[in-house]
């Protein structure tokens, strides 16, 4: 640069020397450097050194981009609006069949028929949520023919006329004549029938396997009948005996990740008194897991158990003359479990989002044994136990007479087989209540009383249905919403990065729920509740993941905001 | 000109209550089917760390001690603290904590379970605790296992400013980050209601930015205003007690857990006169009468009970049938097997609709090259390949043009 100022320079003074001496002789022009100087335009080859520059730059600006890439896992957004609209919308349909069954009638099938759909229609609840398609028919055996409604319907033409008779309701022994019904009905899932016969006795009976009897005496039997079967096929079969069609969010004690723990605590409230111990195995073999099995489609069931030692609890009771024991009531029941001493969240096994239930067995100190529970009208109690909705159960156990060994206190004792299996029958009733269902086996219903047989397993197929069905319908609204704010969240924050484990999750969440819907429709209840457990889990996991903190990601204003002050 | 600006102006006026009816009504409508209050949480945080700070930590013990006696048990409580002050060097009762110059309560003697203590005490598991995104192996006890019956209390107290909370010393949280993991948490259900009491300076601000419903806040200062401690404690030293939760603490000292005082008589208890500051409470996204709720619905413990009626008599001719444990062991095995067995299917069935998702991006040929390009697992080799890749390229046209 200096070379070309100085010949710039000399330029200058040069032409200034000229211009002094005579201005009109036309001058030779400036020395020509032809290192520095250039006599043409610049032309293509400036303009390619340029374009070659201009497109490195450019190309390296797509590395650039590349490298500052945040990595976003694409997720199916449309997907999951239209599964959230969808539920919305159509709402979950299970198909139901019902079928009912006159014996010693002679009325006409169609009209029958259509009295029990309009009471059937009178009875329905306007849930919003999950609703269910009926279809009805009617067979009425008068002893020498047989008369169907619908003529032409599937499910009427597996019943055998004259394979029942009154008769075979006379006994009393309600089992038997459960066990009797099994092969003369088909055995789908979702085909529920009512068997109605005339008899002296009037009797209401739900079977274990999704039939129900009811025995009419003389009268106006064919009303009554209609009014009953109606009664019993709604608030029963469907409902699963609860006044509302869905249950309630506090009866639904299944954790996010499909699981539940039970956790049984033998708790001595004072061991100087007296300890005891219980054999925990043979109840999980015997009694346990039949229940649990029968829950597989709902929850993935795990069992744990402890005995612990010096936990009072902090109620009080006082000391009745006339029961001769201490008594407790139901206004202190609140205040009975007394967390501070009663370490009973122990379990390691439970994953962060299981719902862990507490069974507890309480045995009273010698203080205040016997100890029982009084009702509000003055009755004792007689299972002497009380559940907190999605917390558990307490029993309160009194050892045999209250008696104390004062040779041998710390003496370990077993509680008896006998008292144990008492014990698991009242657990039995408290695990039924913790998912809404009652603990007697009796229905009040407007039109009469219903007595429901038990089943070994503690549900009846019936009850496991109704189970399925709403944990279906839960499972699916709660996927839903959750993958709905998850993909509001994802789309609120531009910068955050989505791992592909997400985009997987919510993957297999959308397909497992769809895969609910379709059994939902064909009636399989049982895979259709696993499938929207699984689906329920996966969404959750997918909106739990912990790399999804907006904290750790920054806003696009900081990339400005660097440069400020 | 003038009349047709009124008119505009009248029709805005109108319209303006009609719309706020109508979404009242809608607001009214959409919240039907009320759950039921099962349990209580309690997340107490005690932001500062160092023996200055001694009295936040004494208010956050207070506090604790109070809840617990109230009724909610430590399972139920996440105590966040940066617990340097028992044994820290410069205490002159080691192993002691006192809220008032009488010494006559030790609030670190019997039964302190700290959740999160020292370093632990950060934003993000703050807002970790809050929305539940914990990494899997985080412990039960860290974790807010709440549900849509909870009701949580949220205490706070430290030292905080316009909109933020001073986190020990180092980094702070801003009132939207606090606003937006309660949206989360409503969104979740993770709770039915929730209080927020904030000890610090210019406490009201931090709930500014909150919009969800069932929330009801209460600061011990409004903005420009300080919070101040009660009073200096000569033997140990320092400031031993904050003003708000001194008359926090007076109030629920009356208190055990039979009684029914409601919150109503808590917030009329703050004096600013006493408290040298305005506790100021924010209810406008809290639908109950404050007169309605007694203070034990988020300071102690409820339980709802129903009894067991009657036991479920099926299953009486079980146990004394199999007599024989023999059996009962082989059938206990067989079902263990079987468990493992639907494991291992579910874990393939899991394996098989991963690798189904990959074949079906090889039918078009561009889908292939993008695919393999993802697979390139080492984005950066590859930018620096490029990068490098230029230079010659460069050099070479220099060269020529030169």
């Amino acid at each position: 640069m200096a070379e070309i100022s100085e010949a710039h320079d000399s330029d200058s003074s040069k032409s200034t020397d000229n211009a002094s001496e005579a201005p009109t002789q036309p001058e030779s022009e400036p020395e020509f450097n032809p290192k520095l100087m250039r006599k043409t335009k610049p032309g293509l080859k400036r303009l390619f050194l340029t374009f070659s520059v201009l497109f490195s730059f450019l190309l390296g600006l797509q590395f650039l981009w590349k490298s500052v890439e945040i990595y976003r896992s694409p997720l199916p957004f449309r997907e999951i609006d239209s599964l959230s609209t969808q539920l919305g919308s159509d709402h979950l349909i299970f198909p139901l069949h019902f079928h009912a069954l006159f014996v010693g009638f002679d009325s006409d099938p169609d009209r029958l028929r259509l009295s029990i759909l309009s009471e059937i229609t009178k009875l329905t609840s306007q849930n919003p949520k999950c609703s269910h398609n009926y279809t009805l028919s009617v067979t009425v055996d008068s002893g020498s023919h047989c008369l169907h409604s619908p003529t032409t319907s599937p499910h009427s033409c597996s019943y055998q006329c004259g394979s029942i008779t009154a008769i075979d309701f006379d006994q009393n022994d309600d089992v038997a004549i459960d066990e009797r019904l099994v092969p003369v009905f088909g055995g789908k899932t979702n085909e529920y029938s009512v068997v109605v016969v005339k008899g002296e006795s009037e009797r209401a009976v739900v079977g274990k396997n999704r039939r129900a009897w009811v025995v009419v005496g003389s009268g106006r039997e064919v009303e009554i009948a209609v009014v009953k079967v109606a009664e019993v096929l709604v608030k029963v079969f469907v409902n699963g005996g609860r006044e509302e069609g869905s249950i309630r969010n506090e009866f639904m004690p299944v954790g996010a990740d499909g699981r539940i723990v039970l956790s049984f605590n033998l708790l001595n409230a004072d061991p100087r008194d007296w300890v005891y111990d219980w054999d925990f195995r043979k109840i999980d073999n015997n009694l346990l897991a039949p229940m649990i099995e029968a829950l597989g489609p709902v929850a993935n069931i795990s069992v744990e158990s402890q005995v612990l030692y010096h936990t009072p609890k902090a109620s009080f009771s006082y000391w009745d003359q006339q029961l001769q024991s201490y008594v407790f009531s139901t206004k202190d029941l609140p205040f009975f479990v007394n967390s501070n001493e009663w370490h009973l969240d122990t379990s390691i096994a439970a994953g962060g989002r299981s719902k862990i239930l507490q069974f507890v067995v309480y045995v009273p100190s010698a203080k205040e044994c016997p100890l029982l529970l009084q009702l509000p009208n003055g009755e004792i109690s007689n299972t002497n136990g009380f559940i907190s909705p999605m917390w558990g159960g307490v029993i309160v156990w009194n050892p045999q007479g209250c008696l104390k060994d004062d040779n041998k206190p710390t003496a370990r004792r077993t509680i008896p087989m006998q008292d144990l299996e008492n014990m698991f029958e009242v657990f039995t009733g408290q695990f039924r209540q913790l998912f809404g269902f009652k603990s007697v086996n009796i229905y009040a219903g407007a039109s009469g009383v219903w007595n429901l047989l038990p089943s070994e397993r503690g549900f009846t197929e019936w009850e496991l249905d109704v189970l399925s069905r709403q944990h279906t319908c839960f499972n699916l609204h709660s996927c839903a919403s959750t993958l709905g704010s998850l993909s509001r969240l994802v789309q609120s924050l531009p910068r955050m990065i989505i791992m592909d484990e997400i985009g997987k999750q919510v993957k297999f969440s959308l397909e497992a729920a769809k895969l609910a819907q379709s059994n939902a429709s064909n009636g399989v209840y049982e895979s259709s509740a696993a499938s929207s457990r699984q689906a329920r889990s996966l969404a959750e996991d997918a909106f739990f993941h912990p790399s999804i903190m907006s904290v750790s990601y920054y806003s696009f204003e900081h990339c400005f905001a660097v440069y400020s002050l | 000109m003038a009349t047709f600006i009124n008119f505009k102006a009248l029709v805005q006026l109108l319209l303006l209550p009609c719309l706020l009816l109508c979404s009242s009504i809608a607001y009214n409508s959409s919240s039907v089917k009320a759950t039921m209050h099962t349990n209580n949480w309690a997340v107490l945080v005690c932001t500062s760390r160092f023996w200055f700070n001694y009295r936040h930590m004494a208010n956050t013990l207070s506090l604790y001690r109070t809840v617990k006696r109230l009724g909610i048990p430590d399972e139920r409580i996440i105590l966040m603290l940066a617990d340097d002050m028992a044994c820290n060097t410069r205490n002159k009762y080691p192993a002691q904590v006192f809220n008032n110059e009488n010494h006559r309560l030790n609030l670190y003697g019997d039964n302190v379970e700290v959740d999160y203590r020292g370093y632990e005490v950060t934003v993000e598991n703050f807002l970790r605790v809050l929305t539940g995104r914990h990494e899997t192996a985080v412990p039960r006890s860290k974790r807010l296992l709440s549900d849509e019956g909870s009701h949580i209390l949220l205490y706070m107290t430290g030292h905080g400013g316009d909109e933020f909370l001073k986190f020990q010393d180092s980094e702070e949280l801003q009132s939207h980050d606090l606003a937006d993991a309660v949206k989360q948490m409503k969104e979740k259900h993770r709770f039915k209601e929730l209080l927020i009491m904030v000890d610090t300076c210019q406490a009201a601000t931090l709930f500014n930015q909150l919009q969800s419903p069932g929330v009801l806040a209460i600061g011990s200062s409004m903005k420009g205003e300080n919070s101040y401690s009660h009073h200096l404690d000569s033997d140990v030293g320092v400031s031993v007690v904050d003003r708000f939760t001194y008359y926090t603490l007076a109030f629920f000292e009356r208190l055990n857990i039979y009684d029914n005082a409601s919150l109503s008589s808590l917030f009329s208890s703050y004096n600013p006169s006493t408290l040298m500051s305005t506790a100021y409470y924010r209810r406008d996204l809290y639908q109950r009468r404050l007169e309605e709720v007694p203070v034990t619905n988020f300071f102690g413990s409820v339980m709802e009970t129903i009894h067991t009626d009657a036991a479920y008599k099926a299953l009486s001719r079980k146990i004394s049938d199999r007599s024989e444990s023999q059996i009962s062991l082989d059938q206990s095995i067989h079902r263990e097997e079987r468990r493992m067995l639907i494991n291992i299917n579910v874990c393939d069935e899991i394996h098989d609709v991963s690798t189904e998702g990959q074949e079906d991006d090889s039918k078009c040929p561009w889908s292939a090259f993008y695919r393999k390009m993802q697979k390139i697992e080492n984005v950066d080799s590859l930018v620096n390949y490029g990068l490098v890749a230029m230079l010659p390229f460069l050099v070479f046209s220099t060269w020529l043009f030169h």
